[in-house]
């Protein structure tokens, strides 16, 4: 019987007042923190387009389809939440104010 | 239904030539698209009406405002239902004004019977665009008689190298506008001349490629535009392509003189910052030359020369004068175009910008610098907003998601040459009743001097 539940997944939504949300193993979080009450940046939903990128502090997830992401910007643990789906329980920072590492003027950064 | 602006000698909507457009009475209002998206405001974007009559006690503010139904869409360029391609048909009016959603593929149009207060007439969804067309993100709207084309930047999955989407005048869907796009690697913006049987198109990227922000990496890798396309209109294909390597990187805003028997037009090869003179040839063949180079600039504290960053341009009504924006320097600039191969710069004005030489102007601490721009048709007023693009804004100027973008009027002597900023009017979107919002795109209800084709 245990097979038959999908798995769930609790993802903390760190500057929400640390709310936690229950997140499908095969549902987008956008989709799951909506359900729950709280809008997120969205735009494409099909990644992108990081209108909807958010910063991850503890977990894995699944982003199949993060096209919009280079990088420099997984690897500041950025992820989509149009796309990404938790592998575990997540904690994590929402938001345009999580983007502060997303974007760099390519003009102002030393290149090679 | 008809705009006030606009004299109905021949019944449909219009002017019956550049020279009467001109002579049209002074705008007194404009609309410009207002944003959310990437602001931290989880609200839908808008189209505000703001006032421009210097004589109205609401002159220089905004008076109406009218959200799309979704969040998320970055309202970008628009277009109308009608314009004076169709100046001969009483049957037509320019009612409706098309606003698409660059990042979710709605196209929002707006019925603007009461021209103060635009309501939302009808959505067609992004998902109905992809579904029916393999077609995303829209761009430039432009009507021909009854239909309206719309350049589309991506395919349904947001990859190069889109195509242009078809609906007719009750806003319905009819297909993919093109029958070949052999040769286009990218989409962008475009300009018909009908009386020449002929289309210019330019190159952007794909959507997965500059929606996320600016990568150099990219422009590296070959993922940015450099070429521009001549098509046979009729034939809805493309009859020449020209790749101008280094000195026309990112071909974005294409013009076509205003003059309906003219074969001859300008563009601006955004990140190169040169400005390119197209025509056509006695033969029928296709040219291209720059006719304006704007340097890069030694930024100290930036190890990467910086381009000006071309990303608007537009003509006046009478051919006579060019204006562009530089976002990145922060500059504006008229060029008289008198003899079009040798343009002669005559006015430039500052507005924000990385060079810092202008960081407050009526009061106001500018966030970003010069980008869309809009002129009166008469050509004495350049209306100038802020804005770019919300993940480009992001990168270049950060403060603008808390603060908000602006506009200006520039007023411009039509006479000598000249420009000077307007001291008594300033929007700041950064005071918007629901938070600070950025501005880009402006039309006015009776037409301006990017909307109107002659056929």
């Amino acid at each position: 019987m245990a097979e038959d539940v999908p798995a769930t997944y609790r993802v903390t939504l760190r500057n929400r007042g640390d709310a936690v949300i229950e997140v499908g193993a095969d549902e987008p979080i956008y989709d799951a923190a909506l359900a729950a009450g709280y809008q997120l940046p969205i735009a494409c939903a099909y990644g992108g387009c990081i209108t909807c990128a958010a910063r991850m502090i503890a977990g894995k997830v699944r982003q199949p389809k993060g096209t919009a992401l280079n990088r420099r910007q997984s690897q500041a643990g950025y992820i989509l939440l149009c796309v990404a789906r938790p592998k575990e329980d997540c904690v994590i920072e929402v938001g345009v104010e999580s983007h502060g590492d997303l974007y760099q003027n390519p003009f102002a950064v030393k290149r090679g | 239904m008809m705009s006030d602006n606009e004299k109905a000698c021949c019944g449909g909507p219009g002017y019956a030539s550049p020279a009467e457009a001109m002579k049209a009475p002074r705008e007194k209002l404009l609309y410009t698209v207002a944003l959310y998206t990437g602001t931290g405001i989880e609200k839908p974007d808008y189209l505000a009406t703001v006032d421009v009559d210097p004589d109205s006690p609401t002159y220089s503010s905004v008076i109406h405002r009218c959200e799309t139904p979704n969040i998320g869409d970055e309202l970008h360029h628009s277009g109308w239902n009608a314009c004076s391609s169709c100046h001969g048909d009483d049957s037509k009016s320019r009612r409706y004004i098309i606003l698409p959603g660059v990042r979710t593929s709605n196209l929002n149009i707006y019925d603007t019977a009461d021209a103060k207060n635009p309501v939302l007439h009808k959505v067609i969804s992004g998902e109905e665009i992809k579904e029916k067309t393999n077609l995303s993100a829209p761009h430039t709207v432009h009507c021909l008689g009854a239909d309206i084309i719309i350049s589309m930047l991506g395919d349904a999955d947001g990859n190069a190298p889109g195509g242009f989407l078809h609906i007719n005048e009750d806003f319905e869907i009819v297909g993919r506008w093109e029958n070949d796009i052999t040769g286009m690697n990218y989409n962008y913006d475009f300009w018909y001349q009908p009386r020449h049987n002929m289309m210019v198109s330019s190159e952007w990227a794909a959507p997965n490629t500059f929606m996320p922000g600016f990568d150099l990496d990219d422009v590296g890798a070959g993922k940015y535009g450099q070429s521009i396309h001549f098509w046979d209109f009729e034939g809805k294909k493309i009859v020449k392509s020209i790749d101008m390597g280094a000195e026309g990187m990112i071909p974005l805003e294409v013009r076509g003189l205003h003059n309906p028997e003219s074969n001859e037009g300008l563009f601006a090869a955004t990140l190169s910052s040169n400005v390119f003179r197209w025509w056509k040839t006695d033969d029928g063949d296709f040219e291209i030359e720059k006719v304006i180079d704007i340097p890069t600039i030694d930024v100290e504290g930036f190890p990467v020369p910086m381009p000006s960053l071309i990303t608007d341009i537009l003509i006046s009504m009478d051919d006579k004068y060019l204006y562009f924006a530089n976002w990145l320097h922060g500059d504006l600039r008229q060029y008289d175009i008198s003899d079009i191969k040798n343009p002669k710069m005559t006015g430039q004005v500052w507005l924000g910008g990385l060079l810092g030489k202008a960081p407050e102007v009526n009061g106001v601490a500018v966030q970003g610098a010069p980008q869309m721009i809009q002129l009166s048709l008469d050509g004495k007023r350049l209306f100038v907003t802020t804005s770019l693009f919300s993940t480009w804004d992001n990168q270049f100027y950060p403060d603008m998601k808390d603060k908000g973008g602006q506009m200006y009027i520039v007023n411009c002597d039509t006479e000598n040459g000249g420009m000077s900023i307007e001291p008594n009017f300033v929007v700041d979107f950064g005071k918007e009743p629901n938070g600070p919002s950025r501005c880009h795109e402006m039309r006015y209800p009776g037409g301006d001097v990017t909307s109107d084709i002659w056929m």
